[in-house]
């Protein structure tokens, strides 16, 4: 097995691992870190596509700002009050036959798919090539998402603290 | 060893397309719990879990064409999900305290 | 190509082997004697009050919110700095844009008293 087979198949072990531990767990607590190690399985395949600033931003934001987002709400919320209520619909069989031929069926077709041979990257490096397409030609959208951002900070103060 | 298995396993690379099944069927589970799920907050979970799957389709695109593009996208998919989980994280805080649940079929009074 | 990361592997691997390795020699040398005031939660001396997992203060959140978008927006600039010279002036009014729209959400937060301990 090459090095690159090797870690694909295991960050894969990961995201696959995390992901249905995430969504099976009875706990929001451990859902939520299940999901830490399914967002750190993909990170690692990020690094191996040659994205290793959306593996760095995976980590930062996705990892260390909003899963903590996510932690922090369920540590607001009572979490010994909803203990005993019940966790996952009663025809959960539907939804997850449903979801699973769809996956399958996904599946199937992307194995068949005959992709083109890839082209390579100018050599220049990933961020730097990040940083070039996002501030010249990504330009309008990156001064937009300041407004998305300042948009997020005045609603969502304006909602958790309405209390007083 | 090396005569039990197939000389191709050792040499062989990941194709892309196994990126993109990978894709799929992490946002397979995504959907799965989103429909099964019965607390906010899990399922709000799921959703980050299907973004995600996305975003690596995007990324495998990326590599695909030898452009950028597709991890701008993807980048700018995590920051709209960071904007919107500040927000709806923040809907849950106020669904919580004037409801006192966080069950989804307990929080019907459109329905009714 | 991933060759390079072997540092960051042996680092890994040494994170992971070091603390396992430290737990399981020191159980091996310790006695083991069981008390129920070694399961308590150290709190300074003091007798701990409730459980870990009562409910936190909203306050926490806000601090948590803010500092999630200003963590976005710190992502944002580190493409920028890396390609300081390149853009030139170009760039940096283009960060001075961005950081402007964000300074006027930092200072409504301030004004509204978002980030006061009260």
């Amino acid at each position: 097995m090459t090095l690159e087979a090797f870690f694909f198949y295991a960050f894969t072990t990961l995201a696959l691992g995390g992901a249905t531990l995430a969504i099976t767990r009875r706990s929001a607590v451990h859902a939520a870190i299940s999901l830490m190690v399914s967002l750190l399985g993909v990170a690692g395949l990020y690094l191996l596509l040659n994205a290793e600033f959306l593996f760095v931003s995976q980590i930062i934001l996705y990892i260390g700002g909003i899963l903590l987002l996510f932690l922090f709400v369920i540590m607001l919320v009572n979490l010994d009050a909803g203990r005993g209520l019940r966790q996952f619909h009663q025809r959960w069989p539907l939804g997850a036959a449903v979801t699973a031929i769809a996956g399958v069926a996904f599946a199937i077709l992307w194995s068949r798919a005959k992709l083109p041979p890839s082209q390579t990257m100018p050599d220049v490096g990933n961020v730097e090539l990040v940083a070039d397409t996002l501030l010249q030609d990504y330009l309008v959208p990156f001064e937009v998402v300041s407004l998305l951002l300042l948009v997020a900070v005045v609603g969502s103060v304006l909602l958790a603290r309405k209390r007083a | 060893m090396t005569h039990l298995l197939p000389p191709e396993f050792f040499t062989a690379t990941v194709p892309l397309n196994a990126y993109l099944i990978l894709s799929a069927i992490l946002f397979a589970i995504g959907a799965c719990g989103f429909m099964f799920r019965k607390n906010i907050i899990t399922i709000y979970m799921c959703i980050e879990l299907m973004l995600n799957a996305v975003n690596l389709s995007f990324v495998t695109f990326s590599y695909q064409f030898g452009k950028v593009d597709g991890q701008i996208y993807s980048f700018f998919v995590m920051v709209v999900a960071a904007a919107e989980a500040a927000v709806g994280l923040a809907i849950i805080l106020t669904i919580f305290r004037n409801r006192g649940t966080l069950q989804i079929d307990e929080i019907d009074t459109l329905k009714n | 190509m991933l060759e390079g990361y072997l540092p960051l592997f042996v680092f890994l691997v040494l994170c992971i082997a070091f603390p396992l390795a430290a737990l399981l020699v020191g159980k091996a040398l310790r006695p083991s004697v069981f008390a129920p005031a070694k399961l308590e939660s150290y709190e300074c001396g003091i007798e701990a009050v409730g459980g870990a997992r009562g409910r936190y203060s909203v306050r926490f959140y806000l601090v948590a919110i803010l500092f999630v978008i200003f963590d976005v927006e710190t992502v944002f600039l580190f493409p920028w700095a890396v390609r300081y010279k390149q853009l030139g002036w170009f760039g940096v009014a283009e960060a001075l844009v961005f950081l402007g729209i964000l300074v006027v959400g930092y200072v409504w937060a301030y004004k509204k008293g978002a980030l006061e301990w009260v």
